[in-house]
């Protein structure tokens, strides 16, 4: 992907995300998180706190949208959480405060074997999957001219931590490869649904979480337990797929690329340059400026350095690893866009 | 100098030949397996295999034999978990294992923990643990609990989605001078600062150490929080919550 020639007319945000997602030329480098970008402060700019934001359309979509209108980011991901089509499929949830995240309590599962495994018929007109769906729909309608709408459908291999809990589904992975790819196989259709709900609703773009990190899983059981259904995901949610997967990866990066996802979203614990070569434009790269100790903690010069690595090393589209903590600073958060706009000018300057 | 020959457990032999590749771990090892008795490396080849119903097995048989609880513990499952240790930390098992082999270690510890209790050793110390506010994950910090239970401490689980108040209550209860902080999710680990910072404010800090861990957190989080110490695995919590104690110890 050409990213930032001078040959490429100046586009929006919308036709930016969209080309890079398909590895076209584009103006300048989009800046995207696919996970979200709520803070408290931005909460507290458009008054759409959590918990709120996350069960009521208005409230999310007008929080999701400042990630466009505050921040400068080129596209608008309003679900924030990862809990929402768990709380659908049954599971208990931690709503929390402004503050804090909502959790799925995966300490009570709801789920032990493959037949209990059940979608529920209001799975999608559940509060918090109409929620989103009614979000996409607003924000669609106000912006979907102007920046990417992206929504958000949870893998299966994430439905399995928080419906069966971590340690049981990991420990069946063990114990029984074939019982665990009956629960994979049944859960997916959670992820189907609720992602193809999502492209008719409007999404441009889809983000699938499936948590099955460097560290918790080797890259064979990514190969062995995701590689195939992640390749039925990408034939059947028929829009591009952003793939998020938390932690190391780099290990799982060549079957990633064999999955025919749009992207991937990665973390910062892999090397921008390692994970770009592993990639060979077989697949986007998504990220990966580092949260806790970067976006959080320290300030814009930091932030800006680890733009231009991630400019440098040819990633297609540059922003936070993952959902951002909700203290993060504005300041820190726009430092991203303009970081991305001066390195596009300098090496427009220096061709 | 212990030799591996002097293992009888092939398994075992093998395992340290095929997994560790320090030194210093290699010495140790070789020396812990090759003075434990051939029940006791058995009962530590199960236990890394992952298979519960053989520790359970092999942790009632010994028993009945005669040896002591204390030497199937150190002997057995905690030099068994100590090989865990180092192929989870090098890569090469995962948490799934890992898992297997914690479950396994409980299969031997039920057996082990009432006889250790009622014959009143003494403790290394006593440490709270739990995972922070607004973070439902324990997978980590339950196998660092495991792993410190193992080498003698006395820990207090306070479980998950842990508030500075309840940290600081549970210090005060159990007049422990140890405790562990575990987040898995970036966006919680700010809350590591937030319940050190409440230490501050109840003029407390300088009465305990405090540890933190977790998939997302480095040692460069943990000094900016002011933590006493990190650890990247269970393996390295014990080793830090030992030397945080003889640290104590020293001043």
């Amino acid at each position: 992907m050409d990213s930032g020639s001078r040959s490429v007319p100046s586009m929006n945000g919308r036709e930016r995300v969209m080309a890079a997602l398909r590895r076209e030329p584009v103006d300048r480098t989009p800046v995207c998180n696919p996970t979200s970008v709520a803070t408290v402060e931005l909460m507290d700019l458009v008054d759409a706190p959590f918990p709120e934001a996350n069960q009521q359309a208005d409230l999310m979509a007008r929080l999701a949208a400042t990630g466009y209108t505050e921040l400068g980011f080129d596209c608008i991901m309003p679900v924030f959480t990862i809990i929402q089509d768990s709380s659908a499929l049954g599971c208990k949830i931690q709503w929390e405060q402004k503050d804090n995240w909502p959790t799925v309590k995966m300490r009570e599962p709801i789920w032990e074997t493959p037949d209990d495994i059940r979608i529920p018929p209001d799975f999608l007109t559940h509060r918090d999957t109409r929620c989103v769906l009614d979000a996409i729909r607003i924000l669609k309608k106000e912006y979907g001219n102007e920046v990417a709408i992206i929504g958000k459908t949870m893998g299966p291999w994430s439905l399995g931590y928080h419906c069966m809990g971590v340690e049981p589904f990991l420990l069946m992975s063990l114990d029984d490869p074939g019982k665990t790819k009956l629960c994979l196989d049944r859960m997916k259709e959670a992820t189907i649904q609720f992602g193809i709900a999502q492209v008719e609703a409007g999404a441009d773009a889809i983000t699938l979480p499936d948590h099955a990190t460097g560290d918790l899983v080797s890259g064979e059981y990514y190969r062995r337990y995701l590689r195939e259904l992640h390749i039925e995901f990408a034939e059947r949610i028929r829009i591009p797929i952003i793939l998020h997967i938390c932690g190391k990866t780099v290990d799982r990066m060549e079957y990633i690329a064999q999955t025919g996802m749009a992207a991937f979203h990665f973390d910062s614990k892999n090397e921008p340059q390692e994970s770009v070569d592993i990639m060979k434009d077989r697949i986007s790269l998504v990220g990966n400026i580092n949260n806790p100790e970067t976006l959080f903690a320290k300030g814009p010069e930091e932030v800006r350095q680890e733009v231009v690595k991630n400019l440098d090393a040819g990633v297609e589209m540059v922003g936070p690893e993952c959902a951002i903590p909700l203290q993060t600073s504005i300041e820190n958060l726009k430092e991203i866009p303009q970081a991305v706009r001066d390195w596009t000018r300098e090496q427009a300057a220096g061709n | 100098m212990a030799n591996i020959a002097d293992i009888r457990n092939e398994f075992i032999r093998e395992e340290i030949e095929e997994f560790l590749e320090r030194p210093e771990e290699i010495e140790r090892t070789v020396g812990i397996f090759a003075k434990a008795r051939p029940a006791m490396q058995d009962i530590a080849a199960a236990l890394i295999e992952g298979e519960n119903d053989t520790v359970d097995r092999l942790t009632a048989a010994a028993l009945e034999d005669g040896i002591g609880a204390l030497e199937i513990m150190d002997d057995g499952l905690i030099a068994g978990m100590g090989v865990v240790g180092i192929k989870f930390r090098e890569n090469f098992i995962f948490v799934p294992e890992v898992l297997a082999c914690a479950r396994a270690m409980k299969a031997g510890m039920v057996h082990i923990e009432p006889i250790l209790s009622a014959s009143g050793v003494e403790p290394l110390g006593r440490v709270i643990m739990g995972t922070v506010k607004g973070d439902l994950h324990d997978i980590g910090k339950n196998l660092c609990i495991m792993m410190l239970r193992g080498a003698g401490f006395v820990v207090i689980d306070l479980g998950v989605d842990t508030s500075a108040d309840e940290f600081i209550d549970a210090i005060e209860e159990h007049e422990a001078s140890l405790m562990g902080m575990s987040a898995l999710l970036t966006t919680t680990m700010p809350n590591m600062g937030k319940t050190i910072e409440a230490f501050i404010d109840a003029d407390l800090r300088d009465d305990v150490k405090i540890m933190v861990g977790g998939a997302p957190v480095t040692q460069e989080f943990a000094d900016d929080m002011g933590a006493d110490g990190y650890g990247k695995d269970a393996l390295a919590c014990v080793e830090l919550a030992k030397n945080l104690l003889s640290a104590e110890v020293e001043a």
